[in-house]
């Protein structure tokens, strides 16, 4: 199922949550909807699900507009933070909720339901758990019965608010990868929204990155990552040193040191450099950043070094492989090997 | 740590003796002395004598006018009380201000007040007097208006003891239910209400015992007529006027009874509601 956003706008009181979204959504897609809080993903996904109705635009499944459909009407499957379980009903009747508040002539029959639950609770591999109460159960236990209960109704769109933020770092590992061949399977068109780009980059088939209400960028995960739209979105997917500099006549400049990186067809003017940790070497001399070396730890299997230059507020932070990197105290030169210019220096 | 380790708070041991002395002493100076000099003055010329004090017409009477004052006024309150934490907390509307310090009014206002708002509107030259004396309505110094004024007064119960509890819920389970497809009316009674059961029970056990127990504003709208307009309350300060104190102290005993029974239902459900809370029920 297809999902066209058209025109959204969002206001609360006078923060715009959102300001004029489109987004089309492939059917069968597995979509990420990335930002820091406050950037309107969350509002975004409640709008699509009908929990919240924006001011102007609209929203159609399938080419249908469904903006003023309330969320029981559009056949969504909704995953909440929080789970939002019932605590007072055990895993089973938390399953079988959905379809025990069907209107009579459309409800399945008391054992169709139990057949039902059993099997969505096999699916999620909670076969054993349904006479448990949701206090009984794990944090990644309560995330799979709030899908299941949210699969029972046969939905054919799947948004989940942060699905993995309340759980530990390795059950949130497998979990993702679960949830991404569950998507699969059943054929559901997905919307997940997520603070984590690694989560977005690991799982989604196209992300899509917001900052203050408004969509920075729509790419696939590798192309978020390496062809970054703006310097918003490199910032946030990834690691980054950021450079105040000034471009004239073709050549960068940080202060009064010009740098051997290309001005990306940039008009003269203040600028901001980026470049990746890894995406630096340190070089004897030439045209270079000078800097001191004030932490170097391992990483990863390489050395990461924070180094500081004169002039930033922050130390630049610089992947170095090889057996012997640079210690403490050591002055060194910086060079970028692949840098991105945006023009307006960033606010810090 | 040593297992008993003083904490930083700890006072010292004759600091702790003496501050739990004086709590003691003035627990039962001001709280168990007379509630058993009721008791003792009650039955102080022995068993019959309260009895009888209790099945006299007018005792009985008075005490079946508390019972249905309660009757209609608590559920009364169960109805406004949740619609009003409802409203509050699930949704947001201008004048939400307002309403909370609505709510709250019974509790800042005098009883007499309310009583005498009471009269001032419905009395005999009150604003809707005339009217309601052309159609034979009697509220003032009738059982409508005790009611009325019971009403008033208990209303704060129910949904103060509601709001805080269902803003700290939040409106996640009702909106799960919803985008199940849940209607209205289906998400209030299979989620909402076993969410809220607990706080419900003891704002109501609260209710009921003021309902019964109020005397300043059914004083007031009540007219004092013996064996028609007069609550328990109420008797018994007919009956101690009349320095009849076995008989006034008979029905007072009645009422500390219901006190004593309520703190009892009072303290298990603040067990239960707790225990519920923290998420290891069942």
């Amino acid at each position: 199922m297809g999902i066209t956003l058209s025109g959204i706008s969002k206001k609360f009181d006078a923060f715009t949550a959102l300001g004029n979204i489109d987004l089309e959504v492939r059917p069968g897609e597995f979509l990420a909807l990335l930002g820091p809080s406050g950037s309107g993903k969350t509002t975004l996904l409640r709008i699509i699900a009908g929990l919240e109705f924006a001011d102007s635009g609209t929203v159609a499944f399938d080419g249908q507009d469904v903006s003023h459909l309330p969320v029981a009407d559009r056949q969504v499957g909704f995953v909440f933070q929080q789970y939002a379980l019932f605590k007072h009903m055990t895993v089973a009747d938390n399953v079988a909720f959905g379809l025990n508040v069907k209107k009579r002539r459309d409800r399945p029959s008391r054992q169709e339901i139990q057949a039902r639950v059993a099997e969505l609770l096999d699916l999620v591999q909670l076969g054993a758990l349904g006479g448990r109460y949701p206090a009984q159960l794990s944090g990644g236990q309560r995330q799979r019965v709030a899908l299941a209960r949210a699969l029972a109704v046969g939905p054919r769109i799947l948004l989940l608010d942060e699905p993995f933020g309340a759980l530990d770092a390795k059950v949130r590992k497998d979990l993702r990868r679960w949830l991404r061949e569950l998507h699969d399977r059943m054929g559901l068109t997905s919307i997940f929204v997520t603070h984590d780009q690694e989560e977005a980059l690991e799982l989604a088939d196209r992300v899509v990155v917001m900052d203050h209400g408004r969509i920075e960028q729509i790419a696939e995960p590798h192309d978020v990552y390496a062809q970054p739209a703006s310097a918003f979105v490199y910032d946030f997917v990834g690691e980054s040193n950021r450079l105040p500099v000034t471009i004239a006549g073709g050549a960068v400049r940080f202060g009064d040191r010009e740098l051997q990186v290309g001005s990306d067809g940039l008009a003269d003017g203040p600028a901001t450099l980026f470049f990746r940790p890894h995406e630096a070497v340190i070089v004897p001399d030439g045209p270079a950043l000078p800097a001191i070396v004030s932490l170097a730890r391992p990483k990863h299997g390489v050395t990461r070094i924070e180094a500081q230059v004169d002039g930033l507020p922050h130390p630049l932070e610089i992947d170095v492989a090889g057996a012997n990197p640079p210690k403490v105290g050591d002055s060194i030169a910086v060079a970028p090997t692949r840098s991105r210019l945006f023009p307006h220096p960033m606010a810090d | 740590m040593a297992k008993h380790a003083r904490r930083a708070t700890a006072e010292s041991p004759i600091a702790r003796i003496a501050l739990i002395g004086v709590a003691l002493v003035f627990l039962f100076l001001f709280l168990l002395l007379p509630l058993l000099a009721v008791f003792a003055e009650a039955l102080r010329n022995g068993l019959q004598p309260f009895l009888e004090a209790i099945v006299e017409p007018d005792a009985w009477s008075a005490i079946r006018l508390t019972l249905i004052v309660a009757a209609i006024s608590v559920p009364l309150n169960i109805v406004f009380g949740i619609a009003a934490a409802w409203a509050i907390t699930k949704f947001d509307f201008p004048g939400k201000g307002i309403l909370i310090t609505l709510i709250d009014l019974p509790f800042s206002v005098s009883p007499v007040v309310a009583g005498l708002i009471y009269v001032l509107m419905f009395g005999a030259s009150g604003w809707f007097g005339p009217w309601l004396q052309e159609h034979d309505i009697e509220i003032v110094f009738a059982v409508p208006g005790i009611v009325l004024a019971s009403v008033f007064v208990t209303f704060p119960f129910v949904a103060r003891e509601l709001i805080p509890l269902m803003a700290e819920q939040g409106r996640d389970d009702e909106e799960a239910a919803l985008s199940l497809g849940a209607s209205g009316w289906q998400t209030f009674w299979h989620v909402t209400l076993p969410n809220i059961r607990w706080g419900l029970l003891y704002g109501v056990l609260l209710c009921n015992a003021r309902a019964m127990g109020e005397f300043g504003a059914v004083s007031v709208v009540s007219g004092h007529i013996r064996g028609e307009t007069n609550t328990m309350p109420l008797h018994v300060e007919i009956l101690y006027n009349e320095y009849n104190f076995v008989a006034a102290f008979a029905v007072a005993s009645l009422l500390a009874m219901l006190a004593l029974v309520t703190l009892v239902l009072k303290s298990i459900l603040e067990w239960r509601f707790d225990y519920h809370r923290t998420g290891t029920g069942h």
